[in-house]
């Protein structure tokens, strides 16, 4: 073993951090932003508008995100559209957030007591009022552990990228162990990286969850849950 | 998987050993596995591990990956299966005089398992999803050489669209069926 190339390339993989800390932050910005959408039209009371958000959602869902990364880059050009790299994950991921954060927003909602709902619109609330004012902010109590596990799982998943050729922490690692041919050692500290990210992130969760006492039972996909 | 299962189940009966030291490893073991990245861990085991110990045959080293990896999900969902089953079954169970192994065996495994269904669906979904990613350590140097754009002909967006489509239904009747065997579970374990 010869654990010195580590330290020797630590700046490469530190740039390769970096990228995948991008690349997660740009989808979780624009994949919470479209799961945030996807959710409430999930919920709406509109029997076609669910239907359809149902099929979507589900779509995704069902679908590898490796997969989905590979039809945007390598499928999509025959229909015309060529996108870069970057941009191809971070669509994909981001189809990909937006579908799991919409099940967490229906999990979180659908768990509300359906009397919070009757009492609002007894007391003359309107349907955007009651959600905005009364269901909302208990559901978002709800919705933050099972949030901060799909952020882990995204972090996680930034990964996949490199196969399609976005430079990030994995993309990193593999160049450099082409040039050292230390694979051992270098993905055993990579490992590391990913998990002083990730844990980090668990941990946060944890605290969280204690600070905001049990509320009540989530059923959605906590941590505990792989994706 | 169903190594993966019975690997979750033990780790999760070891989890609630008595000994602090076996429990210590089995939190550092699945908070490792969650933590990282399966795409990694793969890579590891394919490409790290011949570095030191031995060379494992991409197919072995996808399904060992997998295994360890739906192992350590596996077992965090049965160790929320047993802490549901109530201090009073235990106690219960002590009282008729069954020994520990008779009262995992007979009467809080059962129920454990009853409780975990569902999530373990979840983690058998996700697995038949996960397991695309081992098709990437036999593809990397394909990978590295299908840049090109030579490779972005008509095919690959059919190509592309059938897996798709087979993704969709494997994954999809698959979670239509284990909704219906949670019913099923769950109806037996009311009655």
């Amino acid at each position: 073993m010869q654990w010195s190339v580590v330290p020797a390339s630590l700046p490469y993989l530190l740039q390769g951090v970096r990228a995948t800390l991008l690349l997660s932050i740009t989808v979780l910005v624009t994949g919470t932003a479209l799961g945030a959408l996807w959710g409430m039209l999930r919920v709406c009371p509109v029997p076609a508008i669910q239907r359809g958000m149902t099929a979507l959602i589900e779509g995704v869902r069902s679908i590898p995100l490796l997969l989905q990364m590979f039809f945007i880059f390598f499928g999509l050009p025959a229909l015309g559209i060529q996108m870069p790299v970057f941009l191809s994950a971070a669509l994909a991921m981001t189809l990909w957030m937006a579908a799991n954060f919409a099940e967490v927003i229906r999990g979180a909602i659908e768990s509300i007591p359906h009397g919070q709902f009757e009492a609002a619109s007894s007391t003359g609330l309107t349907y955007v009022q009651a959600m905005r004012s009364v269901i909302v902010p208990q559901a978002l109590r709800r919705m933050l552990p099972p949030f901060v596990g799909l952020c882990t799982i995204l972090i996680k998943d930034t990964s996949l990228a490199s196969i399609i050729g976005v430079f990030e922490l994995t993309r990193a690692t593999q160049e450099t162990i082409e040039r050292t041919f230390r694979s051992f050692e270098l993905y055993l500290a990579v490992a590391a990286m990913y998990f002083v990210i990730c844990f980090a992130l668990t941990s946060l969760s944890r605290i969280l969850e204690r600070r905001l006492g049990s509320p009540g039972r989530v059923v959605l996909v906590g941590p505990a849950v792989m994706e | 998987m169903l190594a993966g299962l019975v690997i979750g189940l033990a780790l999760a009966l070891a989890s609630q050993a008595r000994w602090r030291l076996v429990r210590g490893l089995v939190t550092v073991y699945v908070e490792v596995v969650r933590n990282t990245p399966l795409l990694i861990q793969i890579f590891f085991i394919y490409f790290g591990l011949p570095l030191v110990l031995v060379k494992l045959p991409a197919f072995v080293s996808g399904l060992l990956a997998l295994t360890l990896y739906g192992a350590a999900y596996n077992c965090e969902v049965f160790r929320a299966g047993l802490e549901a089953v109530s201090h009073g079954q235990h106690e219960a169970a002590r009282s008729t005089g069954l020994t520990a192994w008779q009262e995992a065996r007979y009467v809080i495994v059962p129920q454990a398992l009853r409780i975990s269904f569902p999530a373990l669906g979840n983690n058998l979904v996700s697995l038949v999803k996960n397991s695309s990613l081992v098709s990437v350590i036999g593809m990397v140097e394909l990978m590295f050489v299908a840049n090109d754009i030579s490779f972005n002909n008509f095919r690959s967006f059919e190509v592309y669209g059938a897996a798709v489509v087979y993704y969709m239904v494997i994954v999809l009747g698959l979670s239509r069926l284990l909704s219906v065997m949670e019913r099923r579970v769950l109806a037996k374990s009311v009655a």
